[in-house]
């Protein structure tokens, strides 16, 4: 990084008063994009796909994340692994589309064939026609490579380069913050509490966009009615997530029915509800009765595809009687992220305006957003 | 028509429609074939073949005879 952008970076890392956002570059060169993939993804735990997408033994989903091809494996344990979806003899894909396996991985070039822990079955005709064994090649040495993953709310995490802290230190605070959700099953229904947004814009933006509620009023007027501004607070937790809270929800999709609450939960989830983006490329929400997740997956520095997944807090829930529920639910909320794209992609074009200096925070409304910008500068100067 | 070449053309004919349920026991048919006339390294080669698009198939009877065969013969672990 060169002393211009060492020099803007530190501008910040400023006090909120003072602090300006990320220079230009940051949204608009595909260079500084690649920095981030090993800065501000690799590097920690970001969200690859959804529990969702392997719901049975055997299912295989191999995935492009960030450039990498990966593969999301459940096992016969139900244990969820995700591997470089690369053969280790000549290097071919494993796997190209979404696949139920039976009893293995077979490489299709081959047939290397691995087993669903990723380690090496048999290798065929290694040692010559009909021998299937060679003294050179050592399969406990030769299992496929694994990617550290973690599941959370639903979501399958991964740390590319294997060296942070484990997730659960990681996302201590989060963990704290939302005891009463995360340590229980979630359900999901499928395909109508699923759906996907193709925006043009840096990722960044969609985070940025996310954790503040100063645009309520005007982006959502339709929200104001029942999530006025000030019933809203910042969540912050520099370092590692920002968003805000509401104090109001009360989500009415029907006059007789509601869907379940989760069990148990304290009386600040009765009309609370609580919005975070948990950097990089998480954005959550959790209410009484629903959580959702967004997956923000990077296509490059201007494309990024948002997948949101909604749960539930029972199997009933996820019934054929609830479904017409769950789509006006999965619509309201499909609703207002397309409110949104015209910010996100709004703010992508103003990042080509040459002169503009990554802007000016609210000390009182853009505290969540500007925990982020921090955030992303921090990495990057290792400060 | 002699068995082998029988047995190759019903081999074809299941590669050509995909049909990966029926290949573990084609060449399951042959290794034995092969191994009756004493010819271990064709035997061994069908027995692989055998093996690999059992696990595939999840034809577990089939792969784990094949795998047996195969370790007899030192061919695999
Ligand atoms: S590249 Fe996979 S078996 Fe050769
Ligand atoms: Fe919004």
């Amino acid at each position: 990084m060169n002393i211009l952008a060492q020099e803007m970076l530190s501008a910040v890392m400023q006090p909120v008063e003072t602090a300006r956002g990320l220079p230009n570059e940051f949204y608009t060169d595909p260079e500084v994009h690649v920095a981030e993939k090993r800065v501000l993804f690799a590097s920690t735990w970001a969200c690859a796909g959804f529990v969702s997408d392997i719901p049975k033994r055997g299912d295989a989903n191999p995935v492009s994340f960030l450039g990498q091809p990966l593969l999301m494996v459940r096992g016969n344990d139900d244990d969820i692994k995700v591997f470089q979806n690369v053969c280790r003899h000549r290097g071919m894909i494993l796997v190209e589309e979404k696949t139920t396996l039976r009893s293995t991985i077979r490489c299709p070039y081959h047939s290397w064939c691995y087993n669903f822990d990723g380690s090496l079955r048999t290798t065929p005709h290694v040692g010559g026609p009909g021998n299937n064994l060679h003294d050179c090649i050592k399969r406990e040495e030769l299992g496929l490579i694994e990617v550290r993953s973690h599941v959370f709310m639903g979501m399958i995490f991964v740390n590319l380069d294997g060296k942070a802290p484990a997730f659960n230190e990681h996302a201590a605070t989060l963990l704290e913050q939302w005891k009463e959700f995360v340590d229980r099953p979630l359900f999901h229904a499928g395909q109508d509490s699923s759906f996907k947004l193709n925006v043009r814009c840096n990722w960044k933006l969609a985070v940025e966009n996310y954790c503040e509620s100063y645009h309520l009023p005007w982006v959502h007027p339709g929200l104001n009615s029942y999530s006025r501004l000030e019933d809203h607070y910042n969540i912050v937790e520099p370092g590692a997530y920002s968003g805000q809270g509401s104090v109001v929800y009360n989500s009415q999709l029907d006059a007789t029915r509601k869907f379940a609450n989760f069990d148990g939960l304290s009386d600040k989830w009765n009309t609370g509800a609580e919005y975070v983006s948990l950097y990089p490329n998480v954005l959550l929400g959790v209410h009484r009765d629903h959580t959702f997740a967004i997956m923000l997956d990077p296509q490059s520095h201007d494309q990024t595809i948002e997948r949101v997944e909604i749960f539930y807090a029972t199997e009933e829930m996820c019934g054929p009687e609830m479904a017409d529920l769950r789509q006006k639910n999965a619509k309201m909320w499909k609703d207002i992220f397309i409110e949104d794209i015209f910010v996100v992609e709004g703010m992508q074009k103003g990042r080509s305006a040459s002169l503009y200096d990554g802007g000016k925070f609210s000390p009182v409304m853009d505290v969540p957003t500007y925990c982020f910008h921090e955030w992303v500068a921090r990495r990057f100067t290792g400060k | 028509m002699n068995a082998v070449t029988d047995l190759q053309q019903r081999m074809l004919r299941a590669h050509h429609a995909g049909d990966n349920a029926a290949l573990p026991t084609l060449y399951l048919e042959a290794a034995r074939l092969r191994e009756a006339q004493g010819e271990v390294d064709a035997a061994c080669f069908f027995y692989t073949q055998a093996y690999v698009y059992a696990l595939d198939a999840g034809d577990d009877a089939t792969a784990g005879e094949a795998r047996n065969r195969l370790k007899t013969h030192g061919r695999d672990r």
